[in-house]
């Protein structure tokens, strides 16, 4: 475009936008594109050139006279759009584009569990899920003649190697990597060999571990029941009695009653002696204690879902139940 | 286990039926169903493995007697004597370090079991055989002891405790016919074994109504060998139960003895004799002590507790406690196998004491000693994810067998050794399985439309046998972009929806088509790169895999690995320009071939005057047009400086230089 043609544009451009009433528009139009406007008087210069430069001069001109009305009809565009009345609107019709997925239930009850043990100082860690008998037995005063350890129980890919059948290992990983005070939570998957309504072969845990000098049982009741009224959203009847693993001592179980019933959610315990030997922690100088709880059981509990495999059945009616959760 | 309240009663003074439930529950012996009788109550207890000093009416009343505080009764029994070894051939000492017999003559079977105890067997949910058979089931549930009878008549020779020979075979009481191999402990006569010692007796020799000598051996095994049998025969027995998790080992004489006595209530009893053989140690536990600093018991509970509270407790429950100053000095009792350590007291203190009772204190706060924000900022990626439609799922990680037979990395294939089923037995190496099939499942269920993604794990095996685990993120897309609009018509979903969604999230990725990834169709595939690192791939499925699948419907498909992508975003502010920016399209004619990003990439590296941005914004084939093998392809180009108002001439001038470096460089024409 000709330098000429290129100033009246800037001209215009700053004519549009000190403009804000459609009848400043009007006149602004009628200056430009009107009969005796700037435009109609350019297009007069035509007949006075040769046939050559008239061929270059319309295409110019035409550029011209677009790019004018373009300007003009965008500011239209905008000064209607904020200034006309809205026809009525029928708000009941459906929104446009709505696209809401949702998140899986065992990550959402997952991520209420880290969200309010990471309020307390726990901190995610992620560990291997093939895992060897060290970390997922030995380390644990799991000894060899332990149930679980059975090749009923536990998977194995190797003499060596076996899916883990609690994410305990990484905490044992954990505390031989990093020194006390410690305190993480470990969720991920779990796999041991049973398939009913109520067992599937890989489901999910997530199992807490507070480590540090003069930790003891009273803390555990302490945080744990503040935990489950966070996690309910309200005061819950609960009751801890006394159970057994072979990792903790003194062992727990915490029942919550839930309609009525006794319902066990959570084992706990003061870390043994002989799993903080394991990995190079004095016993005389720390304490701590360890829970887990099982991550479906308690998605179960709070979405009243009853069979275990509609988690990994993955149907679109079960999982956009859950959209908008988070 | 189940008991019955009248049969505890006959041990210890209770009262209150609703208080021993709660007691119970308390001390860990967790009660799962009452059943209320006309005059009894039936506890079913829920016993730990740790416990098997409980697995009787009168263990489980001497647990409760530390929380009653009150003495409990003992049992009514014979007092044996030892007489000599007469009728044992040999003992194996890793078998059974205490095993004792009891002979005897001129016995009636043919009697009726008492009432009391077969109604009480009944209870326990244990059937009724003959008369000795069920005073030695009842003298179980009573003490702990599980004993066996053999009927001496039918034995040839003495009997010995050994392990079985190869080959060697039990007919027994459950009607089947065991082989022996050489691990397997027995109890043998001449004629060979006449039972799987503690697990279950051979049919050859069990007594009937019409046996009159009898034998009944009351043995302590070890329990370790006692499970491996019943876990190799699949046999668990009320014996095996026991014996596996650890029978009291000085029971023996104490055990026949309360046979004899039930026994002689209801029959005259002249000729017996008492036979049993001990190699020292018994068991390691027996006799042991444990000293321990009694302020231990404050650091680990957190709760005073008195002297007194501990030293009646831990004798109530029989450990003997000598209290010296700070000091506290235990012995553990025969019957606690569970019991080696300071921390086991603190546990038998604390459990009467009731859970219950201690304080609830708060974690105190702490410097946090990690922190590791991965596993956060994935999550919100997630949620992204998730607002943009996307459903997340999470599909097993076990894969059916040779699924991943055509794939090249077969030989990375982990296979699960003892798989729970067929289509559970190898680890995933890939997302796009579970993805697939679920993609299909839904489709199945008249839910064409689909966005998927799943957080999860694939694992490979190496060549040096080492193994690996990499977290991913994948999904899938089929179907139509948006479910019925008023306005707008749906699309179906193609690669740039899936493009769109991907940077929708992670701004900073970008694309750079390929030919040879896995079962990826060869048309659309694409690594996706965060700068110069490839971090995933997309596209669409290769035809193979639509097959292998059976799917009708078009899918695209991503995967991301969350350890090779980096979600730390740093922003660092540029000043921005106050003045207009000047936005022009340009339309060139160029070669098919020639992509997008060839057209971009070359404008944005040349680095023209004052273009702020350059992105394809139309792309259009006419062979009419055009010709063959040409397309048109439209440019919005995005001109601004930040020192004043461009001139458009300026900006004309800096488009002459761009089409004509187009021109050069790809022949590409300006469209008119």
């Amino acid at each position: 475009m000709l330098k000429e043609y290129s100033s009246l544009i800037s001209e215009l451009r700053e004519k549009l936008v000190n403009c804000s009433t459609s009848h400043d528009l009007a006149n602004i139009k009628s200056y430009y594109l009107g009969k005796n406007g700037i435009v109609s008087n350019e297009f007069l210069k035509l007949k006075t050139v040769s046939p050559e430069e008239r061929k270059i001069l319309g295409s110019n001109l035409n550029n011209f006279k677009q790019e004018v009305q373009n300007l003009i009809i965008r500011k239209n565009t905008e000064l209607s759009e904020t200034i006309k009345e809205t026809k009525q609107v029928d708000i009941s019709l459906p929104g446009s584009n709505i696209s809401i997925g949702s998140r899986h239930p065992v990550n959402l009850t997952i991520n209420r569990v880290t969200d309010i043990l990471g309020c307390y100082g726990f901190d995610t860690v992620d560990g291997y899920e093939i895992e060897d008998e060290f970390h997922n037995f030995d380390a644990l005063n799991i000894p060899n003649s332990h149930p679980a350890r059975d090749m009923h129980d536990t998977f194995y890919v190797s003499d060596m190697k076996l899916l883990r059948t609690h994410t305990s290992s990484v905490q044992i990983r954990s505390m031989l990597s990093s020194k006390p005070p410690l305190r993480i939570m470990t969720p991920g998957k779990v796999y041991r060999s049973d398939s009913d309504p109520t067992h599937s072969p890989m489901f999910h845990q997530i199992e807490g571990l507070c480590i540090d000098r003069d930790i003891n049982f009273c803390h555990l009741k302490g945080l744990l029941t503040r935990f489950i009224t966070e996690l309910f959203g309200r005061d819950m009847e609960i009751r801890f009695r006394p159970s057994y693993f072979p990792f903790t001592e003194p062992s727990a179980e915490l029942d919550i009653k839930f309609n009525g019933k006794w319902l066990e959610v959570l084992g706990c315990g003061m870390v043994h002696p002989n799993v903080l030997t394991n990995v190079n922690i004095s016993s005389k100088k720390y304490s701590g204690f360890a829970f887990g709880l099982g991550i479906e059981r308690l998605a179960m509990l709070q979405y009243g879902i009853k069979d275990l495999r509609m988690f990994y059945e993955n149907d679109l009616s079960f999982l956009s139940q859950f959209k908008g959760l988070k | 286990m189940k008991i019955s309240l009248n049969w505890l009663k006959e041990y210890l003074d209770i009262k209150d039926a609703n208080q021993l439930l709660s007691r119970l529950t308390s001390m860990g012996l967790e009660v799962d169903t009452v059943t209320k009788l006309k005059r009894d109550i039936v506890i079913n207890i829920d016993m730990t493995p740790n416990r098997a000093d409980c697995l009787s009416v009168f263990g489980i009343a001497r647990d409760l007697s530390a929380v009653y505080k009150k003495k409990i009764m003992q049992p009514k029994r014979v007092r044996l004597s030892k007489k000599d070894n007469s009728f044992i051939k040999s003992v194996n000492r890793k078998i059974s370090t205490s095993y004792g017999l009891l002979l005897i003559e001129n016995f009636d079977n043919t009697i009726k079991t008492p009432k009391y105890i077969s109604d009480r067997l009944d209870l326990s949910g244990i059937s009724r055989i003959n008369f000795i058979v069920d005073v030695l089931n009842y003298v179980m549930i009573d003490i702990g002891q599980p004993m066996h009878v053999f009927d001496k008549d039918k034995i040839k020779g003495k009997l010995s405790v050994r392990f079985a020979k190869k080959g060697e075979k039990v007919k027994a009481l459950d009607n089947n016919e065991y082989i022996l191999s050489s691990d397997v402990p027995v109890i043998a006569d001449d004629n060979g074994p006449q039972a799987i010692a503690g697990v279950i007796g051979s049919n050859n020799s069990s007594v009937n109504n019409k046996s009159t000598s009898i034998i009944i051996e009351s043995a302590f095994f070890d329990p370790n060998l006692i499970r491996k049998s019943s876990k190799r025969y699949r046999l668990q027995t009320e014996s095996s139960y026991r014996f596996e998790r650890g029978v009291d080992p000085l029971l023996n004489d104490f055990a026949l003895g309360r046979v004899l006595s039930i026994i002689k209530d209801h029959l005259k009893i002249d000729k017996y004799k008492y036979i049993q053989t001990n190699s020292k140690p018994i068991a390691q536990h027996i006799g042991k002590t444990v000293n321990m600093d009694l302020n231990i018991f404050d650091r680990l509970l957190g709760e005073k507790i008195s002297q007194t509270f501990i030293k009646n407790t831990l004798s109530y429950l029989g450990f003997k406690p000598i209290i010296r100053k700070n000091k506290i000095k235990i012995s553990v009792p025969s019957y606690r196998f569970d019991i080696s350590i300071a921390e086991d007291l603190i546990e038998e203190v604390a459990r009467v004491y009731g859970y219950d009772n201690f304080t609830e204190i708060p974690l105190p706060l702490n410097q946090r000693s990690l922190n590791l924000k991965s596993k956060k900022s994935i999550n919100y990626f997630l949620d992204l994810l998730s607002s943009r439609g996307y459903n997340e799922i999470i599909t097993f990680t076990f894969l059916p067998k040779d699924s991943q037979h055509n794939s090249n990395v077969k030989t990375s294939v982990i296979n699960v050794l003892n798989p729970i089923s067929e289509d559970k037995s190898e680890m995933r190496t890939t997302m796009m399985h579970g993805l697939l099939k679920t993609a299909k499942y839904n489709i199945s269920r008249q839910n064409p439309n689909i966005k998927f993604f799943e957080l999860g794990k694939i694992y490979k095996k190496h060549k040096d046998k080492t193994i690996s685990e990499e977290s991913m993120l994948a999904g899938i897309l089929s179907g139509v972009n948006y479910e019925t609009n008023i306005k707008q018509l749906q699309k179906p979903l193609d690669f740039y929806d899936l493009k769109g969604d991907l940077l929708s999230i992670f701004p900073n990725l970008s694309f750079k088509g390929v030919k040879n990834l896995d079962h990826m169709s060869s048309s659309c595939q694409s690594h996706i790169l965060q700068g110069q690192k490839i971090v995933g791939l997309c596209g669409e499925p290769s035809l193979e895999i639509y097959k292998q699948f059976n799917i009708k419907n078009k899918m695209l498909y991503f995967e991301l690995s969350t350890e090779l992508l980096n979600l730390e975003h740093n922003v660092k502010y540029k000043p921005i320009s106050i003045f207009p920016k000047i936005q022009r399209d340009l339309t060139l004619v160029i070669d098919e071939k020639i992509s997008g990003d060839d057209i971009i990439d070359a404008v944005q590296r040349k680095s023209f005057n004052y273009m702020i941005n350059s992105r394809i914004s139309d792309i259009f084939y006419s062979k009419k047009e055009f010709g063959v093998n040409k397309k048109s392809m439209t440019i919005g180009l995005v001109f601004q400086d930040n020192k004043r108002t461009l001139l458009d001439t300026e900006v004309s001038e800096e488009i002459s230089k761009i089409i004509s470096y187009l021109q050069d460089k790809f022949n590409a024409v300006v469209r008119k």
